[in-house]
């Protein structure tokens, strides 16, 4: 496997906060690697440490040890200017509680990457406009995020995330906040989107929203415990999982 | 970057919650309102004060006593008489700039005319002096070449003594009493001067005029006046005219701590000074309203950061550097005190303009006062402004993002 198409590198990264005398080894030694185009999910119970590796993965945060590479480059070089602009141009968050601007309309807080990127207004507007119409919200541009549905929101903030057409969406449990049906539709909205090649890392506790993935990195105390790749079953068309350990 | 955008941006936020954005604006309207206020009053007074001197003849230049210095026992006083009637023929030729030379004396004493009577100051003057003080008779004349030849007992009232004593009567070819020490005179109206009200420490219209002569020799008994007004050909020439008299003087008199000579534009310039002095006193007391508005706008800035601190992590999640968090938050405050700036100007303006015209006093908003008050409030909001955007500026993402 050639290294160029790996979007993510994870090469022994450990993360250890301090919480005043007492250290907390949050990550220890975590080793994986994505390809570009690949669905994976992130999985582990609460307190497990997929949070903060998301953190990490997200270039919001910087491993206390071992490397991160994004697109080759090494994370824990990078300034935090710099990180801001990764952050800004090749990664696309979703929150679990959508993280929406509440003064702004969806069309501001879908342009708001863009203007920290510094694109121009009328090219943010079209933009935007295309991102909201991908998500199936074009006619709902000038609401404000109080106007709409929690699903909607979801969908806007997909739609903040992948307007600048990012190398990755990272997803931190993006149905937590939603109901069942309003979480498949979201759900099928991530497969749409990997199914047009976008790379997507879902971070969930939900076996059921991790098996929309075709791989998943289990964590268990900050370390992996194991990977899970899905192998379709010919005859039933119902996925298998396939347990490798770590 | 996009300024235009983030300043967008920054009105967004301070319209999202209008009343705390109204009460930070009022802190900043309040000062600048006050120090544009302060400033008009002053340099209102200013103006009165240097439009009443020049109203007096700006080429006027006065000739006064000296002092006599205190010690080995003596009481420092005025030297007294020093200035004839006759001198002031010879001052004359002291300069070719001089246009008229006019001794005058003056004391006070009390007017009666049937059952009323008036304090009033009596000048002794020539009939130039009415050019001289740029000060003019209504009805009647003023006092004529003839009149001091032969020291007749004429006067000229000024409006308020012959309102005072006559009401609605024509005083003029009436006969007052004037008491002077221990002796009265009868002396017979010829004119009423127009009204000229107070004029620096003077009163003009509660005075009599009457002939120099008629003053010194009749009623104070001596040959001496207490000096001269000169009034020069104009004002470019009043300083050298002041040396020359000087010099002039000082060989006539043998000793130069015997006399003053003082142009208007001396005075001028040490009121000037002062009220100069005070319009900066006024402006700085002002300024502290301004500077507690300004800590006003850090408070409320504080305040905002912190509860906006999930908001600078999204924006932080999604691309905003350092210099953008920066920017969003330094333009708020600024914004906030520039247009606080704007509105207290307009306020002040109003406030000085009112007051003004309470006092009577001319009306005046200097440019400079204007740009220092904007400049000053933009810069309070910059300073104010700069340690609540750098702390959201520096804020971890990550926390930041956590944050409820």
């Amino acid at each position: 496997m050639n290294n160029s198409s790996k979007v993510f590198i994870a090469d022994g990264i450990d993360k250890v906060y301090a919480m005043g005398d007492v250290k907390v080894n949050a990550l220890r030694d975590i080793s994986f690697s994505i390809q570009t185009g690949e669905y994976v999910a992130i999985m582990g119970p609460s307190g497990s440490g997929k949070s903060t590796l998301m953190h990490i993965m997200g270039c919001l945060d910087r491993p206390t040890s071992g490397s991160l590479y994004l697109r080759g480059k090494d994370i824990g070089s990078l300034s935090d200017g710099e990180l801001a602009e990764i952050r800004n141009t090749e990664i696309g968050f979703v929150f679990q509680n959508f993280n929406l601007l509440p003064n702004m309309s969806i069309l501001e807080n879908v342009e708001l990457p863009l203007l920290y990127a510094g694109m121009p207004a009328r090219e943010r507007r079209t933009r935007a406009t295309w991102a909201l119409e991908v998500v199936g919200l074009a006619d709902r541009l000038r609401h404000k995020p109080n106007e709409i549905s929690g699903g909607q929101k979801q969908r806007v903030s997909i739609a903040r995330a992948m307007v600048n057409q990012p190398a990755i969406l990272l997803a931190d449990e993006p149905t937590g906040n939603l109901d069942t049906a309003t979480g498949k539709e979201i759900m099928a909205l991530f497969d749409e989107l990997n199914a047009k090649g976008n790379t997507i890392i879902l971070v969930t506790h939900e076996r059921d929203v991790a098996e929309h993935a075709t791989r998943i990195i289990y964590i268990l105390d900050g370390r992996i415990e194991h990977f899970e790749f899905r192998i379709q079953d010919e005859e039933e068309h119902v996925p298998v999982w396939e347990v490798v350990e770590a | 970057m996009n300024l235009k955008e983030f300043i967008r941006i920054a009105f967004h936020s301070l319209s999202a919650n209008k009343l705390r954005t109204a009460l930070s604006l009022l802190g900043i309207i309040i000062g600048v309102a006050s120090v544009i206020t302060m400033v008009a009053i002053g340099t209102g007074a200013q103006e009165q004060v240097t439009g009443q001197i020049g109203a007096m003849g700006s080429n006027l230049i006065t000739v006064s006593p000296g002092f006599s210095r205190g010690g080995g026992g003596r009481i420092s006083q005025d030297i007294a008489d020093v200035f004839t009637l006759e001198m002031a023929e010879a001052i004359k030729n002291a300069s070719p700039n001089i246009k008229h030379v006019v001794p005058t004396s003056e004391t006070s004493g009390l007017a009666v005319y049937r059952g009323n009577n008036v304090r009033v100051r009596i000048s002794g003057v020539t009939p130039e002096y009415q050019e001289v003080i740029n000060h003019y008779p209504l009805v009647g004349r003023y006092v004529r070449e003839q009149d001091v030849a032969n020291s007749e007992k004429v006067t000229v009232l000024g409006s308020e003594v012959a309102s005072e004593l006559f009401g609605p009567e024509n005083p003029v070819g009436q006969s007052i009493r004037v008491v002077i020490g221990d002796r009265s005179y009868s002396l017979r109206v010829i004119g009423v001067m127009e009204s000229k009200g107070q004029v620096m420490m003077a009163n003009y219209d509660n005075r009599i005029y009457v002939p120099i002569t008629m003053l010194i020799k009749r009623g104070l008994k001596t040959r001496y006046v207490d000096g001269y007004s000169i009034e020069a050909a104009s004002r470019d020439v009043a300083k050298s005219v002041v040396q020359e008299v000087e010099v002039f003087m000082t060989r006539m008199l043998g000793d130069a701590d015997r006399f003053r000579v003082m142009s208007q534009d001396t005075i001028l310039e040490t009121v000037s000074q002062a009220t100069g002095t005070l319009t900066l006193l006024l402006g700085a007391i002002a300024s502290i309203a301004l500077l507690v508005g300004g800590i006003g706008i850090m408070n409320i800035m504080l305040v905002t950061v912190s509860e906006r601190t999930r908001e600078i992590g999204i924006r932080k999640a999604i691309g905003a550097k350092r210099k953008h968090i920066l920017m969003q938050f330094l333009l708020e405050a600024v914004l906030l005190s520039g247009l606080g700036g704007i509105l207290g100007l307009g306020t002040g303006w109003a406030g000085g303009y009112w007051l003004s015209r309470g006092l009577g006093w001319p009306f005046s908003v200097s440019p400079v006062a204007v740009v220092i008050a904007i400049g000053f409030s933009v810069c309070i909001g910059l300073f104010f402004g700069i340690y609540p955007a750098s702390k959201a500026a520096s804020l971890d993402p990550v926390v930041a993002l956590r944050y409820e």
